[in-house]
């Protein structure tokens, strides 16, 4: 696999070159998609978001509003907007709220129940920090970056970023303790 | 508070490491009943995480998102073959305008030409005087311009006196006399009443007004609302060049004005020393009638043997135009920019 060169691949973006548009694709979309899954659970929904995040690349390089230097900040800042956008929407409409199912790929043998009631348990309660928290989370445990990358992503400072962890965390565990007790 | 967000970082790059809770709260035994619950949700966090997508996935939405970009690309490409035509026949249809409308415009204008306050077609005309004014770079010769504008006023006062018409009008001048409430503005009479405005102090003999009133058509007079003290600079007619047009003028209208004319120049004659002329009709004047007027001499033109120029200049430097009530808006259209809302982009 050719390496990917980050300034060749905005420029070819420009003229909707193809073998940019491709090589952008593989570069992102499997972290895009990983991103947007995080935070939406349900794979087909994640599917779409992340597709369409690639397609406002494009619309986005066609108005010449895309990215100038950092691609992947672009798509991950654009997939967050995209996701608060969806769940603005699912909240909106109560009949659809969050869905209990367990995704695809997830244990779903009877000898994993707990983990299953456990896994249903953190979805429940992420699902109601506030979208920074849950983005910080995302990025943090759900993508693996390391504090410097997501402060960057954020274009916040590491201390910032920090007290931003701390407090989604301990969201978190108290919306999980929540959660049990209902 | 600072330790304890460095204390989770460090615990959770520990935990990352393959560490247990247990063994990294060790290293912090005060922060421990804090961070054990911190950590315990960062573990489920973790656990959350879910895997790359499947290879089916990504090539799903592969073509997709490329056959996209194929949609886009053809419609560039149609874009900009239509972008020759669609540039061609804008063109084509902003000369027809241009042509249609200068045509029009043209016509308008000199039908306008002919026109008295009062004319429908008038507004016309003083517009069309304005936008003259106003793409008129030389100053010479937007100077020369003004006057020839403020000269018409008064010709076009003569045609509504000889009408017999009355209607609202302005213009500018020098006071020549000021007998009782008749005075007498550039050789035109002005009726002064209790309801007139009079703008600024020391409005008197020699002084350049602006009137504005209504023309009494019967009695060639011009009952006036408001009479303005004009700044120094400010065009005057040069009226009393043409002494003959005037006197031709004033023969064929109702006696009085014919009287008030002729009395205005039999006392303009009289009153040499007190009053002062309009610039122009100065040089056969004193300097310092002009002074007393509403001009102030330039120091470089302070020589007593031109006192033309010495006008000239003055009016060269003010720059303002005496045509107070016309004036040019022009609107700075604004262009907003599109925004894509849900974009991240690079803000």
């Amino acid at each position: 696999m050719p390496s990917f060169n980050e300034r060749q691949a905005l420029d070819g973006l420009q003229r909707l070159e193809s073998q940019a548009i491709s090589a952008i694709y593989d570069q992102y979309f499997s972290e895009v998609y990983r991103y947007v899954r995080y935070r939406i659970n349900d794979n087909r929904t994640a599917e779409d978001i992340a597709s369409d995040v690639f397609v406002r690349l494009l619309e986005a390089a066609q108005k010449r509003q895309g990215p100038q230097s950092s691609l992947k900040g672009w798509l991950i800042a654009t997939a967050s907007h995209a996701v608060n956008d969806h769940l603005r929407r699912q909240y909106r409409r109560p009949e659809e709220a969050l869905s209990d199912a367990i995704p695809d790929g997830r244990p779903s043998i009877h000898s994993e129940v707990d983990l299953r009631e456990r896994n249903r348990m953190v979805q429940s309660a992420y699902a109601q920090l506030t979208p920074e928290q849950q983005h910080v989370l995302a990025l943090r445990f759900g993508q693996g970056y390391s504090l410097e990358e997501t402060a960057a992503l954020l274009k916040k400072n590491i201390n910032a970023v920090k007290a931003l962890q701390f407090r989604a965390l301990a969201s978190l565990q108290r919306q999980i303790g929540e959660v049990s007790h209902e | 508070m600072n330790n304890l967000y460095d204390a989770l970082e460090i615990c959770l790059r520990e935990i990352e490491r393959g560490a247990s809770i247990e063994a990294v709260l060790l290293r912090y035994p005060d922060l421990a009943d804090e961070l054990r619950p911190i950590l315990e949700a960062s573990v489920d966090a973790a656990n959350s995480a879910v895997p790359l997508p499947s290879e089916t996935v990504i090539q799903r939405n592969r073509a997709k998102v490329l056959q996209q970009a194929a949609q886009m690309r053809d419609a560039k490409a149609k874009s900009s073959h239509r972008t020759w035509f669609v540039t061609l026949r804008r063109l084509a249809v902003t000369l027809t305008v241009l042509i249609v409308l200068s045509v029009s415009g043209t016509g308008l204008v000199r039908a306008s030409s002919a026109t008295v306050p009062g004319d429908n077609l008038y507004p016309v005309k003083r517009t069309w005087e304005d936008v003259l004014v106003a793409f008129t770079f030389n100053v010479q010769q937007r100077d020369a311009l003004e006057v020839e504008h403020e000269n018409e006023r008064l010709q076009e006062l003569q045609e509504l006196f000889a009408e017999g018409r009355s209607a609202k009008v302005d213009f500018n001048g020098s006071i020549k006399s000021q007998n009782g409430n008749l005075w007498l503005v550039s050789n035109i009479s002005v009726m002064i009443s209790d309801q007139t405005e009079l703008r600024g102090q020391g409005i008197g003999v020699g002084r350049a007004v602006r009137v504005k009133g209504t023309t009494q058509g019967n009695d060639n007079v011009v009952l006036a609302e408001r009479i303005e003290l004009l700044s120094a600079g400010a065009k005057l007619p040069d009226s009393d060049d043409e002494p003959e047009l005037q006197q031709e003028k004033h023969e064929d209208p109702a006696q009085q004005f014919e009287d008030n004319s002729n009395s205005g120049k039999g006392s303009e004659e009289a009153q040499t020393v007190e009053e002062s002329k309009t610039p122009e009709s100065e040089s056969d004047n004193t300097d310092e009638s002009v002074q007393d007027g509403s001009n102030h001499t330039n120091p470089e033109s302070d020589s007593d043997s031109n006192s033309n120029d010495s006008h000239d200049d003055s009016n060269d430097n003010s720059g303002s135009t005496s045509n107070d009530e016309s004036s040019h808006n022009s609107t700075d259209p604004s262009g907003g920019g599109s925004s894509y809302d849900n974009s991240g982009g690079d803000d």
